[in-house]
């Protein structure tokens, strides 16, 4: 009888060590294998956006296949790292709302007049649905075009953006 | 059906058997005896008697309630130890007469039929009709069959001993209706039994409980226990409300106060005043509190009053009058929070109580009922008890003082007004009643018509593809304008009852008052009675109505408070049919080999879906199952992974029976890999992890890999972190199947249950699917069931059921040269391909 795999045997990630990403004069993300290949125009993306912003970064080719997976940017080489976290950043834009100076509801669309990281911005948001309560009083939201709003946790903002949010958790 | 266990294996083939139906006697208590000893007429009994031997008794007599010739009437049938003596009548004259020696039946069977059912005998050279009986005599002669068998295995020397040795044929097999001793009376174990085991009384479907045998006082008392821990609130909520009740039949005590002793004096000596054209005397005569002249004192004693005389006292019992109405306002507040804190920890109790034992149970428990009726037994018969403990039953109590109060005190000032004041009591009570009664008629069917709008709703919504593509709008619309017309018609009804009620409630109360003022009156001309006192019969008159209609409700609301509890406690109270033993082995790692053992299952106890069904499978083989729909496929894996368990034979892994094994252990090593698989509210990280708690990403993201499912999870924006809807709605079928078969492997289960993983897929994801599998099943024992034969072209062995059992057992190429049912099936599908690939 032989034995039934296991799954993460299969599984290798990148040798974080031993890549190298680089951009070129295109602005274009460069991945350098340890066996010497290299792949331009890549595409960084993160398997879990929400929970592991740094970790298991998937890297994809210009033809849409996968390179690889880093495990966690902190293993890669400084300047690979600086130039991952840049173009990570770059990819997923979700600002964290610090304040919220109002929320008016009208025929089902709610407008927020917030304060984020990024800056003061209003969005209108179509449902109920579009906020979404993690654990530890995290909160995303979408709002009418797919953009996403983050709040770190809700317990730390002040008391009357805290009351304007229950009324849409 | 023939029975595997008929033939006692001697020379002469001498069966008895009871037909699969009702294979168990069903015994009742209560109002009807099961017996089949009846009292036979005279005339029977003397015509029987010419036939005994001597000293040979009639052990077995019953009745039947149909002729032969179709009319309703009373046949009998008699039965010694040495015959069966059988009275038909066939005409006016009298009863024919038929004899049958028991060592001359070969077998006796119940014939099951529409409406009625044949009790008929087979002797060596004929059969005979005995007796005929509507399905309400069933059990009866049930019991009766088992009977004769019994008289006739003694008088055939042990030959049926033998058989009954070899345990239970499927007629008395243990399963879903086996034998519920412990039952609580009134409690309904499956939802398919349509009369009370206990009393007989048909059942509405609805509870599922038998309303008759309710037993509602055990039933609450059994609810209070749920309440204990809350004593400390709920009794000095209980104190509160007796208080409240006694300050709220104060206001017309001071009403009287006031009219006797301020207005009333003062009254008349300023009307004579004014009616002799004097002034109006500065100094009002002396008046006094009456009998709350104490309260005065008390106050006078912590701060001056400030206006003295007659007006002072008039201000000082209204500002008292106004405390009073505030106090209760808070405090009843108080008291209601109170209460609701009481009632909301005790539907969370019982909620997360059913729900952990709902969890508990096997899934045959939730085949029997439908889901709707399970979730509202969890949120509406809960919320309902809830309702009962912290509201329902105080307003019972508390009314039934605010009535005793009211009573006692108009008794002590006036017992000749108060017996007065209490005749139309009598004909409130009966209104409200009589009321009450046609009430509860037509919401009960406003109730139903209400639901049968939802049911529309939630069989055309969702089929809305449907209904478009048959274009059957108009049709779906009408229907539903009729039951919303329905509905209407109902609330006309209701609102008839409605409309009427109140105004007779009005008018008896203002009848009474018209007794009260003509006697009150008359009595107060004889100087027996104050003005005051009469003002307080008129408002205690007004008082009456509320606590009245709470008592006559009161015994519908225990009634409902009965079933909902009951409705709850059922579920409670059910086993779970597949349980663990006490010496159940905890099997750590099972090696996958797996034996059935001439298996049998039944689902319903009618028609068996597995008849005997044995092979044996080795550690790491894989087993492709094929069979047309109801061929038993589903079945076999359902018992595997101990969903059911078989009802005689067995399935032993790894050497031990199946039922001896713990199933939290037996089920943490299978993996299943359903047709249409189930993703749950949560990301796909959380889904892919839900086989194995505290799963790491990286563990996730292998998972994923190798089951094809990587590559397109990523492409979402969220990722792994990707929410999927209600049943994963968000994702498509082939997405789904491998996030499911991701699950699969992670949980690295050593038996694997692939149940039409790939049907319903396109082609090309079917091949990542395949992929997928074929990394699964390495070193793995796996069952997979398949209708496209060229999913199990890896499959070691192929066992082809039919009808449930097995027709062929063996390789791919064996089975094609033995041209048999599995060859003949893949002509079929390679014919269809061809078809396919022009």
């Amino acid at each position: 009888m032989n034995e039934a795999i296991k799954v993460t045997d299969e599984l290798e990630f990148l040798d974080a060590g031993k890549i190298s990403i680089s951009r070129n004069a295109f602005a274009e993300l460069v991945v350098e294998l340890p066996d010497g290949i290299s792949h331009t125009k890549v595409d960084v993306v993160r398997s879990f956006p929400i929970y592991e912003a740094d970790r298991y970064i998937a890297l994809i080719d210009s033809e849409g296949n996968e390179i690889g997976i880093v495990e966690d940017i902190k293993n890669l080489p400084q300047q690979s790292r600086d130039i991952l976290s840049e173009e990570l950043q770059k990819r997923y834009f979700m600002p964290k709302i610090t304040k919220i100076n109002s929320l008016e509801g009208s025929f089902g669309i709610t407008n927020w007049d917030v304060e984020t990281t990024q800056g003061d911005v209003e969005f209108g948001m179509r449902s109920r649905y579009d906020v979404t309560s993690l654990e530890n009083g995290r909160v995303l939201i979408k709002d009418v075009d797919g953009n996403r709003y983050e709040i770190e946790d809700y317990n730390k903002l002040d008391p009357k953006s805290y009351a304007l949010l229950q009324t849409q958790l | 059906m023939h029975s595997p266990m008929s033939d006692s294996g001697r020379g002469s083939s001498r069966r008895m058997r009871m037909s699969s139906y009702g294979g168990r006697p069903r015994r009742r208590k209560g109002n009807e005896e099961l017996t089949t000893k009846e009292e036979v007429p005279e005339l029977l009994k003397k015509r029987a008697q010419e036939l005994l031997d001597t000293g040979e008794e009639i052990k077995v007599a019953v009745s039947t309630d149909l002729r032969f010739d179709g009319t309703y009437g009373k046949d009998w049938l008699l039965a010694t130890d040495k015959r069966i003596i059988a009275f038909n009548q066939n005409s006016v004259l009298g009863h024919d007469l038929q004899e049958i020696p028991l060592n001359a039946i070969e077998d006796i069977e119940i014939l099951e039929m529409y409406g009625n059912n044949i009790l008929k005998i087979t002797t060596s050279d004929n059969a005979i009709e005995l007796a005929r009986y509507s399905k309400k005599y069933t059990p009866k002669f049930n019991l009766t069959v088992s009977e004769l068998e019994k008289l006739s295995s003694l008088n055939k020397d042990g030959a049926a001993e033998e058989r009954r040795g070899r345990g239970p044929g499927p007629g008395g097999r243990r399963g879903r209706r086996g034998p519920n001793a412990g039952s609580t009376p009134g409690l309904q174990r499956g939802g398919d039994r349509s009369k009370c085991d206990n009393c007989g009384q048909p059942i509405p479907s609805w509870t599922g409980v038998c309303i008759n045998c309710v037993q509602n006082s055990k039933l609450i008392i059994r609810l209070f226990k749920y309440a204990i821990p809350f004593l400390h609130v709920m009794i000095p909520a209980f104190i509160i409300m007796l208080l409240m009740r006694f300050i709220g039949v104060l206001p017309p005590i001071l009403h009287r106060e006031i009219v006797d002793n301020i207005l009333d004096p003062a009254g008349n000596v300023i009307s004579v005043a004014v009616n002799n054209n004097q002034p109006i005397p500065e100094q009002l005569p002396e008046t006094s509190w009456g009998i709350l002249e104490g309260i005065k004192n008390l106050l006078s004693g912590w701060f001056t009053m400030p206006l003295g005389g007659s007006f002072g006292h008039l201000v000082w019992i209204v500002i008292f009058m106004a405390s009073i109405s505030i106090f209760t306002t808070v405090i009843s507040s108080i008291r209601g929070y109170m209460m609701a804190w009481v009632g909301q920890n005790i539907t969370r109790r019982l909620q997360n109580e059913t729900y952990e034992h709902l969890n508990a149970l096997s899934i045959d428990f939730f085949h029997e009922r439908d889901t709707g009726n399970l979730m509202s037994r969890i949120t509406h018969d809960v919320s309902r008890l809830r309702d009962f403990i912290a509201n329902g039953l105080q307003d019972i109590i508390g009314d039934s003082f605010t009535l005793i109060y009211m009573c006692i005190i108009m008794f002590i000032t006036s017992w000749q007004l108060a017996l007065w004041t209490l005749i139309p009591i009598p004909c409130l009570i009966f209104f409200t009643i009589f009321f009450g009664k046609k009430m509860s008629k037509v919401y009960q069917v406003l109730w139903k018509r209400y639901s049968n709008i939802s049911t529309i709703l939630a069989s055309t919504i969702p089929g809305v593809r449907v209904v478009k593509a048959f274009a059957r709008e108009r049709y779906e619309i009408s229907r539903f304008n009729e039951m919303t017309y329905q509905v209407f018609s109902g609330e006309m009804n209701a609102a008839k009852l409605g409309t009427l009620y109140y105004p007779i409630m009005q008018f008896i109360t203002f009848a009474g008052t018209i007794i009260i003022w003509f006697v009150g009156g008359w009595q107060l001309f004889q100087g027996n009675l104050t003005l005051g006192t009469l003002v307080m019969f008129q408002s205690y008159m007004m008082q009456f109505f509320g606590p009245v209609r709470t008592l006559c409700q009161m015994n519908e609301r225990f009634i409902r408070a009965g079933t909902s509890a009951e409705r709850v406690f059922e579920i409670l109270d059910t086993p779970p049919n597949v349980a663990d033993k006490k010496d159940a082995v905890a099997l750590a790692n099972i090696r996958g080999s797996i034996e059935f053992k001439d298996v049998y299952f039944t689902y319903d106890n009618e028609k068996y879906a597995l008849n005997g069904v044995s092979f044996q499978v080795q550690p790491g083989e894989m087993i492709g199952l094929v069979g047309h729909s109801g061929a038993g496929k589903s079945t076999l894996v359902n018992l595997i992974t101990r969903f059911y368990d078989p009802n005689r034979g067995a399935i032993v892994i790894d050497g031990h029976d199946s039922r001896d094994i713990r199933i939290k252990a037996l089920r943490q090593q299978v993996g299943v890999v359903l047709q249409d698989p189930f993703l749950f509210e949560g990301s796909i990280a959380d889904n892919i992890g839900y086989s194995k708690p505290g799963s790491s990403r990286r563990e996730i993201i292998a998972a994923a890999k190798a089951a094809n499912a990587h590559d397109f999870i990523i492409k979402f924006p969220d990722g792994y972190d990707t929410l999927v809807g209600e049943r994963g709605a968000r994702v498509s079928g082939g997405e789904r199947q491998r996030i499911s078969i991701a699950r699969a492997i992670l949980k690295n289960p050593r038996i694997l249950i692939l149940d039409e993983a790939t049907s319903s897929i396109d082609t090309e994801t079917e091949s990542k699917i395949q992929e997928a599998l074929e990394r699964l099943v390495k070193g793995r024992t796996v069952f997979a069931i398949a209708h496209r034969l060229s999913t199990l072209k890896y499959a070691h062995r192929l066992v082809v059921l039919k009808e449930g059992e097995v027709d062929e057992i063996g390789t791919h190429e064996e089975l094609i040269a033995q041209d048999g049912t599995y060859a003949n099936l893949c002509q079929k599908q390679t014919e269809l391909s061809k078809i396919r690939a022009w």
